[in-house]
């Protein structure tokens, strides 16, 4: 394996992690309540959790497909994060 | 995506061990296919028992067990006063025996009917409650409000718009009283 591939592969591994950090912060602080009575997730909570999770990534594919019809050097890929999602 | 498998997966970290949950490695082709069906099968089942369906079901069952047991308790209070007691079904049968068979049976049905009463309500109000924090995605009070109100006037529906609202109201009001008490602050249990 060139070093190279090593480059490309850590990199992608930071993207997807950081990417996946964004999204348990930003689905944490929408959908929890911050009392906790209990350890379990609630119906509304897991409810909550599965429909933000589902429109992260649809935010994303969408302002993937704008960028690509601008004609932009996309510099994050399919699964990149990245300043326009500002959170 | 090609990512040649990082090695550590850990519950905190993105999950990029694959489909698959990290199993021990020293297992036997048909030991990973039982570990996995197993895992498999619980979450199924957590997943049932966490849905709609299976809680307006259950709670209709514990409806109906508990209006049974009211009625059987009070079952006892059905023949004080003489003069029904003499018009009823027991009061004209012949013999002891037959009273006694008369006796049980009008507990029976009386069980069932009050145990259906019961099971209603709770399928009821606990469906409505489910199906409403599903669309919501929220946990909160106006859940069990709406859905007190929203089963007080089904069961209260055949008496008329008036009566439908009032019973509304009055299960709404006791819908809220109840939660409020589940949801109340206990102290802390350092």
């Amino acid at each position: 394996m060139s070093s190279q591939n090593i480059e490309v592969a850590v990199a992608e591994l930071d993207m997807i992690t950081d990417v996946f950090n964004r999204i348990v912060s930003s689905c944490h602080s929408k959908c929890i309540n911050p009392r906790y009575s209990e350890a379990d997730l609630n119906k509304g909570e897991s409810v909550c959790v599965d429909r933000c999770v589902a429109k992260f990534f649809e935010v994303n594919k969408k302002v993937g497909e704008r960028m690509q019809s601008m004609g932009g050097a996309g510099a994050g890929g399919a699964g990149g994060g990245g300043s326009p999602f500002g959170m | 995506m090609n990512v040649p498998g990082s090695g550590i997966t850990h519950p905190l970290l993105a999950p990029l061990g694959g489909p698959t949950p990290p199993l021990p490695p020293d297992l036997t082709p048909e030991e990973r296919t039982a570990v996995l069906t197993q895992l498999r099968w619980t979450k199924y089942t957590q997943m049932g028992m966490e849905s709609c369906a299976f809680k307006t079901f259950a709670s209709g069952g514990i409806g109906f067990m508990l209006g049974g047991f009211f009625s059987l308790m009070s079952a006892s209070m059905q023949y004080e006063d003489p003069i029904m007691r003499a018009n009823s079904a027991a009061g004209k049968a012949i013999s002891g025996g037959a009273k006694t068979i008369e006796v049980l049976k009008e507990t029976g049905r009386n069980m069932y009917r009050s145990g259906k009463g019961f099971g209603k309500v709770g399928a009821l109000y606990a469906g409505t409650e489910c199906v409403l924090e599903s669309y919501r995605a929220k946990n909160d009070m106006t859940n069990a409000v709406a859905a007190g109100f929203i089963s007080g006037a089904i069961l209260a529906a055949g008496s008329g718009p008036k009566a439908a609202f009032g019973g509304g109201l009055a299960f709404a009001a006791f819908s809220a009283a109840i939660d409020s008490f589940m949801r109340r602050e206990t102290a802390e249990e350092d």
